[in-house]
């Protein structure tokens, strides 16, 4: 008995220290640590028709992995990039994105999560508890208490808001809307509907149209009979072109501007419809609407010189550095990289509550713009305020930061220059 | 009323297209009773083949010829020495069915492995531009309508006019009795397989010139209206599946003209259940039952 006793005893004790330490008792506190690489998740389609998505978020997190490495790691944890494949399938995307949660070694950070499968991958990731940036545009995203997630893009229904705003500043009052039945697409319109009259513009006619068919020459009728001063449009590359030549053949060659999303401000969008309605049209009559970015900080020439230094993101550097979801992402990992670092382990439900204090202005904080400066400083004692390629981020109480509004046109080359901006307030009160 | 005419238009235009798959998919059916699922990605491989050819200077309409013969040739191949040993070992329709679902897929992932996710064009292709009766076509759009009818017509007088086509209708009829009158079946297998590979190339072809863009899914995606045609004309109907085809173009056309477009398709495929609801075996569903043209 008296053995039994004792080993009862032992067991008690045990089970207190372990319990003491876990809540970090005695009023000090232990920091949960891993060992080994770290991985990074990019949630996003890289098969199916979506696939584009996945190579152009990924090129974000190749940058930001080939920087943060060469500056030591994270704490000397390495860290890789790991492609989820969420198929574009909200819910194709569930088994996929569980099991890599379940079996990915130290998954610590997401980024991606975009709009086709945000409402079934953004609770799961939030409820792994790992930090994620995600690209989604999604107007239930606005408002929310999911305590891991991040947004440095402007919702879709501001972005359609921006939409009307930049085609009645260019003269466009009678505008056609034709948009893809997605839900990123489709996201746009409340926006665009609730600003365009505001605005004094009118709305000619409003399809939405079915993705990929082998003709639009109907729609093209009709939208053709309202005789449009702009096309107000949001589709896939593909959908674009198909539509695009239907309408060049029924309207005699003639086609109307197009205000689009910086969402088509990628190699495929340009090469498919430059190959159907030439290249003067392309660069001269298309703009694209979206974030707006100064593309002449310290901040972006690191970004746009990483995406330029490795070989399987050189080609599409030009391009891609000038959009602005993928430029959140490659900012929200440099978020959550120091984030780590201030609070001191790579475990994310103990280093998330430090993601805002890493963009927190602050008197006497250091601005840094990119995560070897945010480590140097952080390792001297200093406090630091990180300010990235999307500016200063301004976080809401759902942890969403929209920012201002440009828009750009193609150059001949598929990269863009903006033409214009349009502040964030002034779009924002357009909505509702 | 001007919309009506110039939605008639389109939809004769997309219902060439539709047509012209449709009728290689029923004649194929027709020949071997197999319901090969492969063809949508047989269809994307032609596209792609085609922008091989045509980015490296090939004329758009020798290529759809050419097109036609490869995969023509690869089909022939495809039931010959996959789908064929499988029948002979007794597998079950539905199981080769689902063979030819699987090769499908792995052929759709084959291309998007080699040809990658990108959207792909032939450029504008459309030519010039026809007015006629209210009705608007590019001469491509004419030239695809011109083509799908004539090959019906030769699809017409090889069946019924030669002797070779008489010895296809009468493999698809009773294969055991046209053996022992000493047709080679195999051999007649083998040219229609062929024949409809080469629609189904041809088709392929022709699609991405209408769409003006294209990925590795526009086989897959244009298959469905495809088998509605050959399904509402009256399964192994060659000219059920053209008029299945004209019914489908149509319907969708209209349909994006007068609702919304985001339901086109859902409202040509509300006519095709209606449709079966009233004539269960098709629009030539009586014909067939008594006069099988295949038969």
């Amino acid at each position: 008995m008296g053995t039994r006793r004792s080993r009862i005893g032992t067991l008690l004790a045990l089970g207190v220290a372990f319990v003491v330490a876990a809540c970090g008792g005695g009023g000090g506190s232990t920091v949960p640590t891993q060992t080994g690489p770290l991985s990074l998740g990019v949630i996003a389609p890289f098969t199916g028709p979506a696939a584009q998505f996945g190579k152009l978020l990924s090129a974000p997190c190749v940058a930001a992995t080939d920087l943060i490495n060469q500056a030591g790691g994270i704490m000397s944890h390495q860290i890789s990039c790991v492609s989820i494949d969420d198929t574009g399938d909200a819910a194709d995307a569930v088994p996929n994105v569980t099991r890599a949660i379940a079996t990915t070694s130290n998954f610590d950070m997401a980024i991606g999560l975009e709009s086709n499968t945000a409402a079934t991958t953004v609770p799961l990731v939030n409820g792994a508890k790992i930090p994620f940036f995600t690209t989604n545009g999604l107007t239930q995203f606005n408002k929310n208490t999911l305590q891991y997630y991040y947004r440095m893009t402007p919702g879709d229904d501001a972005n359609g808001a921006a939409f009307a705003d930049w085609a009645v500043k260019q003269g466009f009052k009678n505008v056609a809307i034709v948009f893809q039945n997605n839900i990123g697409s489709e996201g746009n319109l409340p926006g665009l509907t609730s600003a365009m009259p505001k605005l004094g513009g009118k709305i000619a006619i409003q399809l939405t149209i079915p993705a990929d068919s082998a003709s639009y020459s109907a729609e093209v009728a009709r939208v053709i009979q309202t005789k449009p001063d702009a096309l107000i449009w949001s589709a896939d590359p593909q959908t674009t072109a198909t539509f695009m030549s239907n309408y060049k053949q029924l309207n005699n060659g003639v086609l109307p501007t197009m205000v689009t999303a910086t969402d088509s401000l990628t190699p495929d969008f340009f090469k498919a419809v430059t190959k159907v309605v030439g290249i003067n049209y392309v660069t001269n009559n298309i703009f694209l609407v979206g974030s707006y970015f100064d593309q002449t900080t310290p901040a972006f020439n690191t970004y746009k010189a990483a995406l330029l230094a490795n070989s399987k993101t050189h080609d599409i550097a030009p391009v891609l550095s000038t959009v602005g979801p993928p430029a959140g992402a490659y900012d929200g990992i440099n978020i959550m990289a120091l984030a780590m670092i201030m609070a001191k382990t790579t475990v994310g439900s103990a280093y998330n509550a430090d993601i805002l204090k890493v963009v927190q202005p602050s008197a006497g904080a250091v601005v840094v713009g990119n995560y070897a400066d945010g480590m140097k400083a952080l390792a001297a004692g200093k406090t630091i305020q990180y300010v990235g390629v999307l500016g200063q981020p301004i976080f809401d109480a759902s942890h969403n930061s929209g920012g201002q509004f440009s828009a750009s046109k193609f150059n001949a080359d598929g990269s863009a220059t903006q033409v214009g901006t349009m502040p964030g307030p002034e779009v924002l009160q357009l909505l509702g | 009323m001007e919309l009506l005419i110039e939605a008639i238009g389109f939809g004769l235009a997309a219902g060439a297209v539709i047509a012209l798959g449709a009728v290689g998919f029923s004649l194929q059916f027709g020949i071997s009773n197999i319901l090969n699922i492969t063809y949508g990605s047989l269809m994307t491989l032609a596209a792609y083949i085609g922008l091989f050819l045509i980015d490296r200077g090939v004329n758009p309409w020798a290529t759809l010829a050419i097109a036609g013969v490869i995969v023509g040739l690869v089909s022939v191949g495809f039931q010959r020495w996959l789908l064929a040993p499988l029948a002979r070992r007794g597998t079950r329709p539905f199981a080769i069915v689902i063979v030819t679902v699987s090769a499908g897929v792995i052929l759709q992932y084959v291309i998007l492995a080699v040809a990658g996710p990108e959207t792909q064009s032939y450029g504008d292709q459309g030519g010039q531009t026809f007015h006629l009766l209210g009705i608007t076509l590019a001469a491509s759009q004419v030239a695809i309508v011109v083509l799908a009818v004539v090959l019906m017509l030769a699809l017409h007088l090889l069946l019924t006019q030669t002797t070779l086509g008489r010895a296809m209708r009468a493999t698809s009829s009773n294969r055991i009795l046209a053996q022992s009158c000493g047709i080679d079946t195999d051999r007649m297998s083998d040219v229609a397989w062929l024949l409809s590979g080469w629609l189904c190339g041809a088709t392929g072809v022709a699609l991405a010139i209408t769409t003006a863009g294209f990925d590795f899914s526009i086989g897959q995606v244009f298959l469905i209206p495809m088998i509605a045609a050959a399904v509402l004309g009256g399964v192994g109907q060659p000219y059920g599946a053209m008029v299945g085809g004209l019914a489908v173009g149509l319907a969708s056309e209209l349909a994006a003209a007068y609702s919304n477009p985001a339901y086109r398709e859902v409202v040509a495929f509300a006519i095709l259940i209606a449709i079966l609801l009233i004539r269960p075996r098709g629009l030539f569903g009586a014909a067939w039952a008594t006069r099988r043209l295949m038969a």
